[in-house]
């Protein structure tokens, strides 16, 4: 399972929008779209590709913490990726991303790639917020947009693997400091700086019974 | 083992819908056919796991026998049974999955109950996973945090087990607190936090006395290495080296004090018990409170080998326990520590006492470490200052908490109403109290604020801590509220003494102080919007206002910047108050204060640097300290903002083009051309301050909408090379927006009808900017008191130095230098040099001979008498109206006026003691704010008047109404007070004489 880097995520929004279904819809595609079955999950894993290296993706959900100041101010800070969630068939949940965006922005480091994301795109009968509002949103506040559907899997692989390049393409720039773990990157056992180009081992397409 | 054939039947092959009950029976097949493990069907047994997973699910959502047949066939044994072969990481993680995905989505109640009651997953639990192998342990972690969410008083005897006294979910989970995965110690918190918050007796008083103890040790432990390491990194990164580590390190303390409040706000009081007490005695009085006042040489080797921190890091650490917990018996006691606590307390005799305490509160050493024990290094010494202190500090703090709430008449508290009857600012009796001298002491900021900010953060942060019992406060943080008026004097001098430092050229004291200075002076001396404040306290106060505008004067100049600075800058603080929770975040000020902005720190955090900056800096102390005397009763808002943004036309406003626009008799037609083609028949009107596109109202003659407004002041216009009748405008968003957008408001060709139109509009454009920006510069002006007009008031005191940059600065303004000439003096690269040398050296009074030419430059120009034309920025067209406003009157005039509205004794001071009569002002309002019986007797200064007569008149403190402090009679009030004698008279004759001594000297030089 060895990566040249590991990326750590959270996934925030309201409840109800998705969350732990995107997140179990990308690690582990197997689950089914059936219509009787929303099914999700807290935590994932998953090894992608980019520019030829096998980056790990660790998800983490923060659903049900808000209570505690203390938790969600700590997974902001040790995530390098965020998937800020609203649902398009609820306008309210849109209307919460200001708050959500703000808390990011306090408590993240200011690096934190984060991506705003529409779900249930499926829905279209039952639209309440327009694709151009959310994208408006994303233009004014820096955010990368993408409306997605846990249900068909329309996106959710796009969603994640573009924050995945974002943050890749910060690396590289040097905006990230990689040795600093609290920034929600860490580098793969068998990379260094000095001999980045290596590939690591083929099976971690296997890893959480992911494909890719 | 298999009682029903039919339950069987379905499952040799694999049937054709996946979510059926036959698939269920299918997949129990597969299990129960590769119980081993073995290369050849690990695949088959993920796949199988995660099916299960899956129809289990969708059983819970839509076919209730999916379940029964699971528990029947009681295949949580299976997952058992794979788990405890070495089964590798592969079929582990899935396995995880699958339960983390069962306990995630079920929400049948009972299935939940069957699936907890045979006990498997508590064994699951305790299974000894790789933990080395991250996957497993991110996979683990997750899973026990799933099933805390699922906790509640039906649940958790699921999982506590009230017999054995065993609650593996729990004591399994805090072996990782400190595990060096972030995302690993979040999860085992939150898993604490969602323990605790289940209301179960028996469950919790496990936790109280059987974990709590070494767990919250271990915690406390592991804070104060942590902090340890936070205050060696403090100490080696003088240079910004290592941001990120401290910024870590920083943002790690606050996760650890949030843990610590959440746990306290969930208010179990067993739990809260040992936590106050862990945290108390373990850390926050031996590691933070001790390492505030100075070290004791004369002690034994214990107190010499306790660890500590440095000063700066021990008020950081304070200030965000205050800012952070509210937990009542934990912050008051701590605050009753550091404020009344002698010295007695931290010297480790009393033997006697220890032991009673130690024998009370003493953690049984019977009890299991329930995680490797921590090291020696710090704990053991933080144990031993703990039990020789506890003792004491309890009891202290306990008995007077006692006191203070119940009655008020300690003796203390008489004596200190005693003196305060006598409406004198007091000493306040900080001697003898370590902890509390340390922070007044850190108070100083002669060298500069690195240290002072911190105090002063402490000194908020407890005072604004719901948690501590206000009485303790009254008689330091607030006006007490049993005397009527009496405040902390020592404190506010102090706090005084910051503001005029930072009011002073060259400050070393950082914008955030200041304010945060301001911000305590007023929660000192403020109650309900009345000041208590002192007399003698205010006038030096209004002395520091003074020293402030008289800085600001010296950058005043008609640049184009400075007014856009100066709008930038109110707004900026009108943004809002600072907030100190975020202020304490930043690790960037625990690192000695630096004046390079390369460093990414806040300008308020940090020195200007360049002249652009300090005149920022000097605008915006000009304002907070303006604000602060406003707050103070001395005058009410009646000059900012500049704009008064109601008088303003708004977009879509209908406005009456008839009567509305005096500017403009007849408006001036034109298309306006956008950068994308789009064409727009609009009518250009051009107001005092704005720019405005109307549409004419169809409906009514002669009234139009609005469509587009923008300031005058913003705007920059070109002419068309290739066409005569074009112009482009371009309008600028303030700087002072909020917005981050810097794209123009508006960028398009304005195409008039013919050449004279095109020209008549451009001419109108220019002058309206000119005069629109002249307009505010001479609001400005008038706030800063330059005696640019008539209607300025009697000029008051202000330093020799200021008087003579002044001079020059409104020269320069009334002169213009938007003259070619002049502007290009200005920009001489000597000019900046003149200004900082003059900067430095404003104790001697030699005027530079750089300030000489700069002088001479603008000189020769207001000698000749017209020195009131401004001159605007095109040249052909002259500004008669506002010529007309300074009304004939020559500011050169001005000085010969006679003092009338004032009545000062004061004589004539010559040239050479000016200097000196500022020090003697200065020196009076020390004295001032320390009394001595020296006062009556010293040299019939009018400080001393001053003072006699605000003493005969504070019987009654809120004698002074507030008026608004343009006013010539509260200038003549003011003269009461030290500082702002208004004596225009001598100020202005020595400020003539002054200058033209210097034009002189400036000719000689020149020649």
């Amino acid at each position: 399972m060895s990566y040249a880097y590991l990326f750590k995520y959270i996934i925030i929004g309201d409840t109800g929008v998705g969350k732990s279904c995107l997140l179990l819809q990308f690690t582990d595609k197997r689950f089914q779209p059936v219509h009787d079955l929303t099914i999700g999950v807290e935590f994932g894993a998953r090894m992608i590709t980019i520019d030829g290296k096998q980056i790990k993706l660790q998800i983490w959900d923060t659903a049900g913490q808000e209570a505690f100041r203390s938790i969600t101010r700590s997974y902001y800070r040790g995530a390098a990726g965020a998937l800020l969630v609203y649902d398009i068939t609820r306008r309210d949940t849109f209307n919460h991303l200001t708050t959500w965006l703000e808390d990011a922005r306090q408590h993240s480091n200011s690096n934190m790639v984060i991506m705003l994301i529409g779900n249930k795109s499926d829905l279209e009968g039952r639209r309440e917020v327009k694709r151009e509002e959310g994208e408006a949103f994303a233009r004014e506040h820096g955010l990368i947009f993408m409306e997605t559907s846990a249900k068909t899997a329309a996106n959710v692989e796009e969603a994640f693997i573009n924050t995945a390049k974002e943050v890749y393409e910060k690396i590289q720039e040097g905006v990230f400091d990689i040795n600093n773990e609290a920034n929600g990157i860490k580098i793969g056992p068998q990379h260094s700086p000095t001999n980045p180009s290596l590939p690591s081992g083929g099976q971690g397409g296997m890893q959480g019974g992911g494909c890719c | 083992m298999f009682r029903s054939r039919s339950w069987f039947g379905g499952g040799l092959w694999k049937p054709k819908n996946p979510h059926s009950l036959e698939h269920l029976k299918y997949l129990y097949n597969v299990l129960s056919k590769n119980q081993t493990v073995s290369e050849s069907n690990r695949g088959l047994l993920v796949e199988t796991l995660r099916s299960i997973a899956e129809i289990l699910i969708w059983g819970d959502q839509n076919d209730g026998s999916v379940f029964d047949f699971f528990l029947e066939k009681n295949m949580l044994s299976f997952f058992l049974k794979i788990m405890r072969q070495k089964c590798g990481s592969y079929v582990c993680v899935q396995l995880l999955q699958t339960l983390n995905i069962l306990f995630e989505n079920i929400r049948n109640e009972t299935s939940l109950y069957y699936l907890l009651s045979n006990n498997h997953v508590n064994s699951i639990i305790v299974h000894k996973f790789d933990f080395s192998d991250e996957e497993v342990m991110a996979y683990y972690i997750s899973f026990l945090k799933t099933l805390s969410f699922k906790l509640n008083t039906h649940t958790i005897h699921f999982f506590y087990n009230e017999h054995t006294n065993d609650f593996p979910l729990y004591t399994e989970a805090i072996k990782f607190f400190n595990h060096s995965e972030s995302m690993v110690r979040i999860a085992v918190r939150t898993l604490t936090l969602n323990v605790y918050k289940v209301d179960d007796k028996s469950m919790l008083k496990f936790i109280g006395d059987r974990t709590a103890a070494p767990y919250f040790s271990n915690l406390v432990w592991f804070i104060g290495n942590h902090v340890l390491e936070l205050d060696n990194c403090v100490r080696n990164d003088a240079d910004h080296q290592s941001k990120g580590k401290l910024a870590d390190l920083v943002a790690e303390h606050l996760d650890h004090l949030h843990y610590l409040n959440d746990i306290l706000c969930l208010d179990i009081g067993d739990l809260n018990c040992v936590l106050t007490d862990q945290l108390l005695h373990r850390l926050l009085m031996p590691l933070y409170v001790l390492s505030l006042a100075p070290r004791l040489s004369s002690q034994d080797s214990v107190t010499q080998s306790r660890p500590y921190v440095s000063k700066v890091v021990a008020l950081f650490l304070l200030s965000q326990v205050f800012l952070i917990i509210t937990h009542a018996p934990l912050v008051h006691t701590l605050a009753w520590i550091i404020l009344n606590s002698d010295s007695t307390s931290i010297s480790d005799d009393d033997q006697a006492h220890n032991m009673t305490a130690l024998a009370q509160s003493s953690i049984p050493s019977s009890i299991p470490k329930l995680v490797s024990p921590p090291k020696p290094t710090i704990n053991e010494e933080l144990e031993l200052s703990y039990e020789e202190k506890k003792a004491i500090v309890w009891k202290k703090a306990h008995t007077s908490a006692e006191q203070t709430s119940a009655d008020n008449t300690d003796t203390a508290t008489t004596n200190e109403e005693g003196e305060s009857s006598s409406q004198e600012p007091v000493p306040s009796p900080a001697v003898g109290r370590p902890f509390l001298e340390a922070i007044f002491a850190s108070l100083d900021c002669t060298e500069n604020d690195f240290v002072a900010l911190f105090a002063l953060c402490l000194l908020y942060s407890m005072g604004h801590n719901k948690g501590v019992n206000e009485c303790l406060l009254d008689k330091v943080l607030f006006p007490a509220k049993n005397s009527q008026h009496w405040y902390n004097g020592n404190l506010i001098e102090r706090l005084i003494q910051i503001i005029s430092l930072s009011c002073q050229m060259n400050s070393k004291v950082r914008l955030v102080s200041l304010e945060m200075s301001i911000g305590l002076i007023q929660q000192l001396a403020l109650r309900d919007n009345h000041s208590y404040l002192h007399d003698g306290h205010l006038a030096a106060i209004e002395g520091a206002r003074e020293e402030s505008t008289g800085q600001l004067r010296t950058f005043y100049k008609s640049d184009e910047i400075f007014l856009d600075m100066f709008e930038e800058e109110y707004n900026e603080r009108k943004k809002g108050a600072l907030n100190v929770e975020w202020l304490m975040m930043d690790s960037n000020i625990l690192l000695p204060p630096t004046g390079t902005p390369m460093t990414g720190i806040e300008f308020s955090k940090r020195l200007p640097c360049g002249e652009g900056e300090r005149t920022r800096r000097t605008i915006r102390a000009f304002l907070l300290v303006r604000e602060l005397s406003q707050s103070l009763g001395m005058g009410n808002e009646n000059q900012l903002p500049l704009t008064n943004p109601s008088a303003c036309v708004q977009v879509d406003q209908v406005l009456d083009l008839s009567t509305c626009l005096p500017y403009n008799s007849d408006l001036i037609a034109c298309t306006v051309v956008t950068k994308d083609g789009q064409k727009i028949r609009r009518f250009l009107v051009i107001d005092a301050l704005q720019l405005i596109l109307v549409e004419p109202d169809t409906r009514r003659l002669g009234w139009g909408v609005a469509k587009f407004v923008g300031f005058l002041q913003d705007l920059e216009e070109t002419g068309d090379k290739d066409d005569s009748r074009c112009l482009h405008i371009t309008v600028h968003r303030p700087l002072s927006s909020n917005t981050p957008n810097r794209l123009p408001l508006l960028a398009a060709k304005f195409v008039f009808d013919d050449h004279i139109r095109c020209m008549a509009a451009r001419q109108r454009l220019t002058k309206g900017k000119a005069k629109a920006r002249q307009k505010k510069m001479q609001q400005i002006a008038r706030l800063l008191e330059i005696p640019a007009n008539q209607a300025t008031p009697s000029p008051p005191t202000y330093s020799l130095q200021a008087m003579r940059l002044q001079d020059r600065a409104s020269r320069s303004l009334l002169g213009g230098p938007n003259r070619p000439l002049f502007s290009s003096a200005i920009k001489a690269p000597g000019f900046a040099a003149a200004v900082r040398r003059e900067e430095s050296g404003r104790s001697s009074r030699t005027p530079s001979p750089s300030s000489r030419t700069s002088s001479e430059n603008t000189g020769t120009r207001s000698r000749e008498g017209s020195p009131k034309m401004p001159r605007p920025r095109s040249e052909e067209i002259p500004l008669e109206d506002m010529s007309s406003q300074e009304g004939g009157s020559s500011s050169s005039s001005l000085p010969l006026q006679d003092p009338t509205n004032t009545s000062t004794p004061v004589a004539n001071q010559n040239k050479v003691g000016r200097g000196a009569t500022r020090r003697r002002h200065m020196e009076a309002s020390r004295r001032l704010l320390s009394p001595s019986p020296r006062r009556a007797s010293e040299s019939p200064s009018r400080m001393a008047q001053a003072m006699e007569r605000s003493s005969s008149m504070s019987n009654s403190p809120s004698a002074t109404p507030p008026i608004p402090s343009s006013h010539p009679e509260t200038e003549t009030s003011f003269t009461e007070v030290p500082q702002d004698t208004g004596d225009p008279n001598g100020n202005n004759s020595f400020k003539r004489s002054d200058s033209a001594d210097r034009k002189k000297k400036g000719s000689v030089e020149i020649i």
